[in-house]
């Protein structure tokens, strides 16, 4: 490139303005200039027109390099700054900092990605990475020329929190920010809170009563001042942003008004109707009206619509008369609330692999094969059975019990490649329950790899194995036959550290089922329009540095929603999620990136696509005071992500820091001939 | 003292020296890859379960157990895995159990893809494909079967079609086209 040249391309393009652009590039150790010459690229870039300083250092980021590029601000008039390292997901809020303290608008700033999308792809390739970095520097240069200053807007923060699920993780980041001062609604689908814990029997490694440790959470929540609880309700519709959610709440028909209800009974006794209850997996019965376990938070009762006798004949009304507090209303209509909340924390948890039918464990044909869940409500002293295993076929004490592990989990074949993380230790727990309760039992448990990696977990593997004898077969079973007189089940697998087949008979056969997301987990990601990971679990926003944020700001994730995870893990989320939550509620305000759209109500033919497109529902059609629809963008919502931009067909819509001319800008460079180039200059010269 | 040894270790001896420490000699990394070319799957998906094992119709009856030359294909023991692969019966059974997704059937075909090309062909392989060039079927005819076949009302064995002559034409032609013959040693030129 001569300086004619450049004279030019001055004069011609970027107008009279003449923005002095200073241009940073770094080492990043070596994890740049192990590959790419740096020195090579900074005198490429002292030569790019425009660019009135051009300087290296080897750590940009750090307090020097930040004060050279203050120094270099001052001395030089830059108004305009690149700095060419690493993402700008790592460290554009940083550098937009320094270029503030040197008195600059933040947003003035263009960071070149020449780590991650050059030096550490292009590592065997250093001539041709170094030539990329240039043409990267130089297509910077120009378009941070172009770039206009933004300000960024603050919005205030109502100082309330929706919480979704009312599961362990629910219940603890609802309690944490209730304690914190945070006034909390928390919305449960069930007639009461708890979760799946709730059903558990005893909890691994310690062996914790499950329903003892909780409740007493249970009942705080349903106590403290600041907490709202809507149990049997489901969030319908969220808008708003970071700050301002409005939320649309339904409260199902209880047929039970909860201020009247003392929840004494009475009207479970009268109640004609026995179904099978859910809380006990199907294996107990509760009646029409009910609640779901003696410890329900709210202790209120429930008519199950679908089997109530009255909703199918019109008749009966027999807890109606019962109740002496006329608690109980026949006529009652769900109800939608809507309420107002300034961040959203998701615990909408997770359900148990149901095992298919006509499947290899033969779950629904053979009856002595249960699910661990079901296992848990036999196991549990206020289940079913009182406590007492016994096997579903004859009521017997099983003598042999065999688990089956990674059932539904670690699977390519039904997409579930993932380890759910509990099934081991569940597995052990209740190997070492049973064994309390009946030392005589053989208990062999069918594993592919056993994974006892939290505190208290190895020690439990130990003592499984070593006090309580249970036996560990390593290996998948293959088949399972039933021994039609005594309904026992004849399990074949090969015991791969013998290399032998082997086949045994067991008196009950328990599938240790993984993780699956739940309903209410799938459904809410379309609700709220969360990122779900390939797993079908809730994405975080950075798996490592930010793992409850979700991509929404003012959402966070807590618990089984975002991956399978233990109790002391799904407790630690939430109350990660609720300091999280809180954040922007204590300062009371939230910042709003000012990289935005805007659209032009000149050009704008009110078609609606950006309406259709927009992931965020951010634009809306209005009308227009000279006749007809216009779209308009509600900034707050607006994430700057530019599929409106790209798809208007009336280009009525600006991406701000995306600019058609920006981009322009950039490819033009791109194509320009390059400081050493050959191909670079032929192929400027057949593109422009 | 010689004497005392050969007490000792007694019929053990020959198999002590086979078993001895598998060094990195015997290792070939790039095995796995020459299992895929021919036409298996990635063989270093396996977990190890052992399904494949217990649902395999061959492993149950005879010391062969498709895991373990899974493992010896992860690791690329080639000489562990001779012979083993032609006792699979292709049932696809394992395939349809494998939670791995993976095919050990096809990795089964794929070892006597790569059996015969460095020429450990057993004498059966030799003599169905030189039934199939001569006669145009893998089993050779034969008169007892022949008995068999009209007791039972079955009609002839097609090779016995006077218009077969070209469709074992067409055989030797493919045969030879893909030097197929020269494979596995057939002489096709011999007797017709």
């Amino acid at each position: 490139m001569t300086s004619s040249d450049s004279q030019n391309e001055k004069n011609g393009k970027d107008g009279p303005a003449k923005p002095r652009v200073g241009v940073f590039v770094c080492h990043c150790g070596s994890n740049i200039a192990g590959v790419v010459d740096c020195g090579k690229v900074r005198e490429a870039a002292e030569k790019i027109p425009g660019v009135v300083v051009a300087k290296e250092n080897k750590y940009t980021c750090s307090d020097l390099g930040q004060e050279e590029i203050v120094k270099a601000i001052k001395e030089n008039r830059v108004d305009r700054v690149v700095v060419a390292s690493c993402s700008p997901r790592l460290h554009e809020p940083t550098f937009r900092a320094c270029i503030q303290r040197a008195g600059l608008n933040p947003y003035l700033l263009h960071m070149v990605n020449i780590r991650e999308q050059c030096s550490w792809v292009h590592a065997h390739e250093k001539e041709k990475a170094t030539e990329k970095a240039s043409a990267l520097v130089r297509m910077g240069a120009s378009k941070a020329s172009r770039l206009e200053p933004l300000e960024a807007r603050e919005v205030p923060v109502e100082p309330s929190t929706l919480v979704i699920g009312g599961g362990v993780s629910g219940i603890q980041a609802a309690l944490d920010l209730a304690n914190m001062g945070f006034k909390v609604h928390l919305v449960e689908s069930k007639p009461s809170i708890g979760g799946v814990m709730a059903q558990l029997d005893k909890t691994f490694p310690t062996g914790d009563c499950a329903i003892c440790i909780l409740a007493p959470k249970m009942v705080e929540l349903s106590r403290h001042p600041n907490i709202t609880l809507l149990s049997y309700s489901e969030v319908e519709e969220v808008k708003g942003f970071i700050g301002a959610y409005e939320v649309k709440i339904r409260r199902k028909a209880r047929y039970v008004d909860e201020a009247k209800c003392v929840g004494c009974g009475v009207c479970a006794e009268v109640c004609p109707v026995k179904v099978k209850n859910e809380f006990d997996e199907g294996f107990g019965q509760r009646k029409a009206i009910y609640v779901p376990f003696p410890q329900a938070v709210p202790l209120k009762y429930t008519v199950d619509k679908d089997s109530c006798l009255h909703f199918k004949t019109g008749k009966c009304q027999l807890c109606v008369k019962a109740c002496m507090n006329n608690a109980i209303d026949h006529k009652m209509t769900d109800q939608v609330v809507t309420i107002k909340v300034g961040t959203i924390i998701v615990a909408t948890g997770f359900e148990t692999y149901v095992p298919k039918k006509n499947g290899v464990y033969k779950y629904w044909e053979y009856e002595n094969v249960i699910t661990a869940l079901e296992l848990e409500r036999l196991l549990n002293a206020s289940g079913p059975t009182g406590g007492h295993l016994t096997r579903p076929s004859d009521g017997q004490v099983p003598k042999r019990v065999a688990f089956i592990q990674c059932v539904g989990s670690r699977n390519k074949k039904i997409g579930n490649n993932y380890c759910s993380r509990v099934c081991c230790m569940y597995a052990m727990k209740n190997a070492q329950i049973i064994k309390e309760h009946y030392p005589d039992t053989d208990i062999a448990v069918y594993y592919n790899d056993i994974r006892a990696f939290g505190k208290g977990f190895e020690e439990l593997y130990h003592r499984v194995r070593e006090e309580y004898r249970v036996e560990f077969i390593r290996g998948r079973p293959a088949k399972l036959t039933q021994n039609k007189a005594t309904k026992s089940v004849m399990i074949r697998a090969e015991e791969t550290l013998l290399n032998k087949i082997t086949e045994r008979e067991f008196d009950l056969v328990v599938l240790s089922t993984g993780l699956i997301p739940s309903e209410g987990t799938k459904r809410i990601s379309k609700t709220l329009g969360l990122t779900v990971s390939p797993d079908g679990f809730l994405a975080e926003a950075h798996p490592k540095l930010r793992p409850v944020d979700t991509a929404m700001d003012g959402i966070y994730l807590a618990g089984c929603c975002q991956a399978p995870k233990d109790i002391p893990d799904s407790v630690a989320q939430a109350k990660a999620a609720a300091s999280s939550a809180a954040q922007p509620m204590a300062m009371k305000k939230v910042r709003i990136e000012p990289l935005t759209v805007t659209i032009d109500e000149e050009v704008c033919v009110g078609c609606g696509l950006c309406v259709e497109l927009c992931p965020y529902g951010a634009p809306e059609l209005v009308q227009s005071e000279k006749g007809g629809m216009r779209a308009r963008v509600i900034e707050a919502l607006c994430h700057g992500c530019g599929t409106c931009a790209a798809s208007c067909p009336q280009k009525a819509i600006t991406a701000k820091q995306f600019t058609d001319e920006q981009i322009s800008s950039e490819i033009i460079s791109a194509l320009a001939p390059a400081t050493k180039g050959h191909h670079g200059k032929k192929d400027a010269e057949a593109g422009v | 003292m010689g004497e005392a040894e050969k007490t000792f270790i007694g019929g053990l001896h020959e198999k002590l020296t086979e078993d001895k420490v598998i060094d990195e000699s015997q290792l070939d990394p790039d095995f796995a890859k020459e299992i895929t070319k021919y036409g298996g799957k990635d063989v270093m998906t396996c977990l190890q379960c052992g399904n494949c094992t217990g649902v395999c119709p061959i492993s149950l009856r005879i010391d062969y157990k498709t895991r373990i030359i899974m493992k010896y294909c992860q690791f690329g023991l080639r000489k562990y895995t001779l012979g083993t692969q032609w006792v699979c019966a292709t049932c696809y059974r394992c395939y349809e159990h494998c939670p791995a997704d993976i095919n050990p059937a096809e990795v089964m075909i794929a070892l006597r893809h790569i059996a015969v090309r460095e020429g450990n062909i057993p004498p059966f392989v030799k003599v169905a494909a030189t039934n199939l060039v001569m006669y145009g079927q893998s089993v050779k005819p034969d008169v007892e079967i022949e008995k068999i076949r009209k007791e039972l009302g079955l009609a002839d064995v097609h090779s016995k079609d006077p218009e077969f002559k070209a469709v074992l034409r067409e055989i030797r032609m493919i045969v030879q086209a893909t030097k197929y013959d020269k494979l596995i040693g057939i002489d096709t030129e011999g007797k017709a």
